[in-house]
C-alpha cells in the first residue's frame, strides 16, 4: 500500500489533496480517481460549454501519474 | 479495535450493547458490496435496543473506531424494563430520537450536496460527543477513516478529501491527526444546514 494525492478541480481553481488516499496499485488509484471525478462532476459541473474537470495523482514522491478528465461540450445543431 | 461487526444482519441476538467509549456505526451492504453507513453512535448509546422487540437483526453494528462496549442480556433488560416503567419510557424514547436520526441522515444524503453533507455530519458528532460530555469546547478526536466517511456520506474518498480541505479553506475546521476543531461554530452550523433539534437533548442546545 502506498498513499497518493487526488488533486481536482476545473480550469479556474483546483483543491491539492493534502490527506491522500492509501491504495494498492495503479488499477485501485484508477478507481479511486474515477469515483472521485463523478463525485465532482454531480457537484460541480456548471452549463458551461468548454468546462473542464479533473482529477489528477500524485504519489508520495510529488509525482504526478495520472489525470482523470472530462470536457463538457455544447453544441445547438439547428 | 475498529471494524469489528458487535452484530450481524439476520442474527438472533439475546443481548443489546451499550456503548461505553468510541464510535460504532450501524451498517447496510447493497447487493453489490457497497457499505452505507447508516448511523453513528457515541458513548452512552444503546444501538441495537430495538432487538429487545424485533427477533431478527436487520443490519450491522461495526466499531468505527477502537471501542469499548458493555453487553446486556435481553430478558434483565425486560425485567427491568417491567419494573421500572420510567426506564421502559426512556428506552422508548431513545429508539425514537435513532429514528429521527436515521430521517435526518436520508435527508442528508439524498438531498444536501457533499460540502453541506459533510458540514452537517461533522456538527453531528461534535454536538453528540459534546453532549455526553466526551469533548470540551468543539474539538473532537476523531480517529475515523476517510473510507468510513465516504460511506457514512455516500461519497467517495477522494471527495471526502476535497470536502475537508474546502471546510478547511473556509475556515470552519482545523484538523491534526484524528483531531477535527470547529474553529467557527457558528459558521459550521450554517454551513452543514444543522438544527440539532432532531437530536432532541433536552435544554443543551441553549449552552452553545
Amino acid at each position: 500500500m502506498a498513499r497518493f494525492y487526488f488533486d481536482s478541480g476545473d480550469r479556474d481553481l483546483t483543491f491539492e489533496d493534502e490527506i491522500g488516499v492509501e491504495c494498492a496499485g495503479l488499477a485501485e488509484v484508477r478507481r479511486a480517481g474515477f469515483e472521485g471525478l463523478i463525485d465532482l462532476t454531480r457537484e460541480s459541473l456548471k452549463s458551461v460549454d468548454g468546462q473542464q474537470l479533473f482529477v489528477e495523482v500524485r504519489d508520495e514522491n510529488g509525482d504526478k501519474i495520472m489525470r482523470l478528465s472530462l470536457l463538457l461540450r455544447v453544441k445547438l445543431l439547428k | 479495535m475498529a471494524n469489528h461487526d458487535l452484530v450481524r444482519e439476520g442474527d438472533r441476538p439475546v443481548y443489546s450493547f451499550v456503548v461505553l467509549d468510541g464510535l460504532v456505526g450501524s451498517t447496510k451492504h447493497t447487493g453489490e458490496g457497497k457499505r452505507q453507513i447508516t448511523s453513528f453512535f457515541v458513548a452512552g448509546d444503546i444501538p441495537d435496543l430495538h432487538g429487545l422487540h424485533l427477533a431478527v437483526m436487520d443490519c450491522n453494528f461495526t466499531t468505527l473506531t477502537p471501542a469499548r462496549i458493555g453487553f446486556m442480556r435481553h430478558d434483565t433488560l425486560r425485567s427491568i424494563c417491567d419494573q421500572h416503567p420510567r426506564i421502559a419510557t426512556s428506552f422508548w424514547r431513545s429508539t425514537l430520537i435513532d429514528a429521527a436520526i436515521y430521517r435526518e441522515w436520508v435527508t442528508n444524503v439524498g438531498r444536501r450536496e457533499a460540502y453541506t453533507r459533510m458540514a452537517h455530519i461533522l456538527c453531528e458528532l461534535i454536538f453528540r460527543l459534546r453532549s455526553v460530555g466526551r469533548i470540551q469546547d468543539h474539538v473532537a478526536d476523531l480517529p475515523i477513516t476517510q473510507a468510513a466517511l465516504g460511506d457514512a456520506l455516500g461519497l467517495s474518498t477522494v471527495h471526502v478529501n476535497r470536502m475537508l480541505q474546502e471546510l478547511r479553506r473556509s475556515g470552519l475546521i482545523a484538523t491534526s491527526g484524528s483531531k477535527v476543531h470547529a474553529m467557527d461554530w457558528a459558521g459550521l452550523t450554517h454551513a452543514g444546514d444543522f438544527d440539532a433539534t432532531y437530536l432532541h437533548q433536552r435544554n443543551l442546545a441553549d449552552q452553545w
